[in-house]
């Protein structure tokens, strides 16, 4: 390519012409005085022909872009309603597309919080033969571990209790985490404000010091300096404040309020190798892979298994990224939630498409000038495109409209999901639907701009009238199709996860949820030292509680029913012959008297649990337990005992009673052969749950009071009705149902407008012929039919397409799914008969209105 | 000649300098000397066309450009074909051919019915 010549080059070449006319003039006789003056009136401005010069070579792509970008915005001026209804389908489809996106960018793309969080790993141990997944690790084998590795810049552990702190007026529950050492050190993050513990706060008896949260700190103190240094009291004991984590700190577990080291030289847990009470988490060496670390800990775990094979042979040891341990399986959610959501950008886009379609081929006059004049075909495109640029930017900046509302719906909606709290709209987003407005006007404008310029020269003199405009379209028709195919796609998707909401909910859990009010009470693990008195601390709660006005029963249990429990344990029956004696997986769960009456469980044969005591060895056992385990035989009576005996498992027990079975593992999933054991006081902080008479939580205030009474060092917290606990435990089942079903209808909406949309233009053009028709005696019945038809072809094409698509596309679905099949039949019919009846509603108007033109107008028109 | 007009036939200019280039290296007055000359005085060319259409087909690569003397002694700028200049050229000629074909013969067409 030449470059820009400079003035003086432009200069010499008008000045060697200028003077040519002069040569002209005085060879025609002219004095050259006079010659010149003619010559230089005849060449015309010079400053104007070099101002154009100029122009041709100035940035080509900068001026035509400006140049293009005025036209374009004539265009949206010319044509407000057309280029509103485009800026919002696509506002539509790019802002749920960017939402999503956030979604995606906060909870899997972006690290962990922490400097290089990809080389933080969560260690659990198990039992490779056992059926616990992991268990938390013995404080004395994480500092084995963190010892004896080569891979690891430090191996640490934490556990979190929720306790009363009672220097205020009121005690208030706050959430505590026992750390061991080289905790900040593991999560790279230093506090904002003070500093961590210095040596002699991490040892036995040593300095009461304690670190706490930006959270706790602004909800306490008010985000004042003068927190560091005051004292605490937790436990009778006082703590002083030392350090103040920065905002930007999200602990995996949000709601921990401080952080207490957990001595190492505790005698208990040097000592003694089975406590299961650390959540372990390590950072790797920088270049160390996790398959790397992976075997080094393999051999630290199998050194150990030599050392101490009584408690560490059986041991494994599973490593897994924090990142995943966090996110879990949200992960295929979200991208089916993002895959649904292209489709509807993509439905969107071949909407505006077909809008295109029909306004550039009203404009092939203008297009037809253009090309007359001198214009390139790439040059038209490119103002086409541009054209459909400002239109998509215009969308997609209404669209990060939707999307910022979006990130906000999606705090409520999935309040409960991993990392939800980190969505929100920043530049990376707002940068991504810039680019989706690109793809966008890609996918929108492109077709309709090559076939606009597709006409030769001679074409599209000859095609100035646009009555010649082919009325057949098949192009048109097929991007309908494809609109409706997608639309039925999306919505056999949402159809599915609907039903099986549906099914969820038609579920009988076996246990009544409703009137039964939750709650816990706070207490600490060192209770369980004395387990009398806790004991007796927790029977009596349950005894004031039940005296209460309005409460029909209360009860204990370590665990809410209906949210999964990870453990299970093998049992035993007592007295089998030893070479018969099988291990019985079985789910256990520790109740208290009176759970099966708060849940409203059955007593099919025996009793129920009586009385809530260590010592008292009793048990119920459901009737799959009965059915998988004892069918046939005496059940009342029988002993069970643990497969292997221990400190942590719990001792033989005899089977006082049968109950019904009930879905305490969570609804959607069958009840598995349960031991209850009748001891709910296990642990210091037990879920009471009370069955109320009236509205379960109109009674929330006076059992408060009323603990408050009789324990006034203790706080309450976890108050809500058992059903509200049910339902968290489908949020994501519930976020994943709603948002495919606003998708899904927000697709059918749009089909349904290309539909109409293409048939009232197809109609338009077609009104000479249908004037004609009239005109020679056709009925304006058939004229309609025949559109109807036309419109009927479309959506029943693409609802067989679509149909097969769902066939494919559903299978992502498979697991989520509950109470339906992947194919179900009715679900897809359903589909296809909203999708037609929703299509002939859309062709009926356009259809009526093409046989309603008047033969005598019509005709007269052209 | 009015502005509209020149406009209209920029297509037609690019097509014309295409064709007198091809007979040999010429800078800008000869060759609006001989667009006049040729078509009888019929055509003008306005200089404020001309150098802008000239420097475009330049740029586009159609044409090259070179400082040389002129006949007189002075030194001018020659446009001269490029290879791509005269493939461009050749495809507007028949094109040019077709579409003057078919306006005569409507034009013809017209007088005989009439």
């Amino acid at each position: 390519m030449s470059r820009r010549p400079d003035d003086s080059q432009l200069d010499r070449e008008l000045r060697f012409h200028i003077q040519r006319l002069v040569d002209e003039k005085i060879a025609a006789g002219i004095a050259p005085e006079e010659a010149r003056r003619q010559a230089l009136l005849e060449f015309g401005g010079q400053q104007q022909i070099k101002e154009e010069l100029r122009d041709v070579y100035r940035l080509r792509f900068v001026e035509s872009s400006m140049r293009n970008l005025r036209s374009a915005c004539r265009f949206m001026r010319a044509a407000p309603s057309f280029s509103i209804t485009v800026m919002l389908t696509l506002a539509l489809g790019i802002g749920a597309n960017s939402a999503v996106f956030s979604a995606i960018h906060a909870i899997l793309l972006r690290p962990l919080p922490f400097p290089n969080a990809d080389q933080l790993v969560v260690l659990a141990q198990y039992n490779p033969k056992g059926r616990n997944p992991m268990t938390p690790v013995a404080p004395v084998r994480v500092e084995d571990w963190n010892r004896m590795n080569s891979t690891f810049q430090a191996i640490t552990g934490y556990y979190t209790e929720d306790v009363s702190e009672t220097s205020g007026q009121l005690p208030e529950k706050i959430t505590r985490a026992w750390v061991s050492p080289r905790f900040f050190q593991v999560w790279g993050v230093a506090p904002a404000i003070g500093r961590t513990f210095a040596p002699n706060e991490e040892r036995f008896h040593g300095t009461n010091a304690v670190v706490i949260s930006d959270r706790f700190w602004r909800r306490r103190f008010g985000g004042t300096l003068e927190a560091i240094g005051r004292r605490l009291r937790l436990d009778g004991y006082p703590y002083t404040i030392i350090g103040i984590m920065p905002p930007s700190f999200l602990f995996p577990e949000r709601d921990v309020d401080l952080f207490i080291p957990s001595p190492v030289d505790f005698p208990l847990s040097q000592t003694n190798r089975e406590l299961t009470w650390y959540t372990c988490v390590g950072r790797m060496r920088p270049g160390v892979g996790i398959a790397q670390a992976r075997a080094d800990l393999a051999t630290v775990q199998g050194q150990l298994g030599q050392e101490f094979p009584k408690t560490d042979k059986d041991l494994a040891i599973r490593i897994a990224p924090q990142k995943e341990i966090q996110i879990g399986g949200i992960r295929r959610s979200l991208w089916i939630l993002f895959g649904s959501v292209s489709l509807l950008l993509v439905l969107a886009c071949c909407n505006i498409a077909s809008l295109l379609l029909a306004r550039t081929a009203q404009r092939a006059h203008e297009i037809a000038i253009r090309f007359s004049l001198g214009a390139s075909r790439g040059s038209v495109i490119l103002q086409l495109l541009t054209e459909t640029f400002v239109l998509a930017l215009g969308g997609s900046v209404l669209g990060v409209l939707v999307a910022a509302g979006a990130a906000n719906a999606f705090h409520a909606l999935a309040k409960n999901l991993p990392r939800g709290d980190e969505v929100r709209l920043d530049w990376t987003i707002v940068v991504y639907t810039l680019g989706c407005s690109v793809i966008a006007t890609l996918l929108c404008g492109l077709l309709p701009a090559f076939r606009a310029t597709r006409r030769s020269l001679s074409g599209a003199m000859s095609q100035s009238s646009r009555r010649q405009v082919s009325a057949r379209s098949p192009l048109q028709w097929a991007l309908v199709s494809l609109q409706v195919a997608l639309a039925v796609t999306l919505l056999a998707g949402a159809g599915l996860l609907l039903r099986t909401f549906q099914a969820l909910g038609r579920i009988s859990p076996g246990f009544d949820p409703s009137h039964v009010l939750t709650l816990r009470i706070s207490g600490n693990y060192g209770e369980t030292s004395d387990m009398k008195t806790l004991t007796a601390r927790i029977n009596r709660t349950l005894e004031e509680l039940r005296g209460v006005p309005g409460v029909e029963t209360a009860a204990t249990s370590l665990g809410v029913p209906g949210a999964p429990s990870q453990f299970q344990a093998e049992l035993k029956i007592s007295g089998e012959p030893a070479e018969s004696e099988r291990k019985l997986p079985v789910i256990p769960r520790y109740v208290s008297d009176g759970y099966f009456a708060a849940l409203r469980i059955p007593v099919l044969a025996g009793e129920a649990c009586r009385d809530n005591t260590l010592s008292a060895q009793t048990a119920v056992v459901n009737q799959s337990f009965v059915n998988t385990y004892l069918a046939g035989g005496p059940v009342i009576g029988r002993r069970i005992e643990p497969v292997r005996p221990g400190l942590y498992a719990a001792p033989p027990a005899e089977i006082r009673g049968i109950v019904g079975d009930a879905r305490e593992q969570g609804l959607d999933r069958e009840p598995a052969p349960t031991v209850y054991r009748c001891f709910g006081a296990g642990n210091p902080t037990p879920v009471f749950l009370i069955r109320t008479y009236g509205e379960p939580m109109t009674m929330a205030e006076s059992l408060r009071r009323k603990i408050h009474e009789i324990e006034p060092g203790r706080s309450v917290f976890e108050v809500m009705p058992l059903a509200d606990h049910l339902s968290e435990n489908f949020a994501e089942n519930r976020m994943r149902a709603v948002l495919l079903t606003f998708f899904a209808l927000s697709a059918v909406s749009l089909a349904c407008m290309g539909l109409y949309g293409t048939l009232s233009y197809l109609a338009g053009l077609r009104r000479r012929e249908i004037g004609l028709r009239l005109a020679i005696g056709a009925l304006r019945g058939q004229i309609a039919s025949q559109f109807l038809l036309e419109g009927l072809r479309a959506s029943v094409l693409g609802c067989g397409a679509g149909l097969i698509l769902a066939g494919f596309s559903t299978r992502l679905l498979a697991g989520m799914l509950y109470g339906v099949n992947a194919l179900d039949t009715a679900t897809f019919a359903g589909v296809a008969a909203l999708i037609l009846l929703t299509g002939t509603l859309s062709a009926l108007l356009p259809a009526a209105r093409a046989a309603r033109v008047d033969p005598m107008q019509a005709l007269r028109e052209e | 000649m009015p502005p509209e007009k020149s406009d209209l036939l920029q297509g037609t200019l690019d097509m014309l300098i295409l064709k007198i280039v091809a007979l040999g290296p010429v800078h800008g007055y000869g060759i609006a000397l001989r667009i006049r000359q040729i078509s009888k005085e019929v055509l003008q060319v306005q200089q404020g066309s001309l150098y802008p259409a000239l420097h475009r087909l330049e740029k586009r690569g159609w044409l090259k450009a070179e400082w040389g003397e002129s006949e007189n002694g002075r030194e001018a700028k020659f446009y001269s074909l490029s290879p791509k200049g005269r493939k461009q050229l050749a495809e507007e000629e028949s094109n040019w051919e077709r579409l003057a074909g078919a306006v005569g013969e409507i034009l013809r067409a017209t007088e005989a019915e009439s």
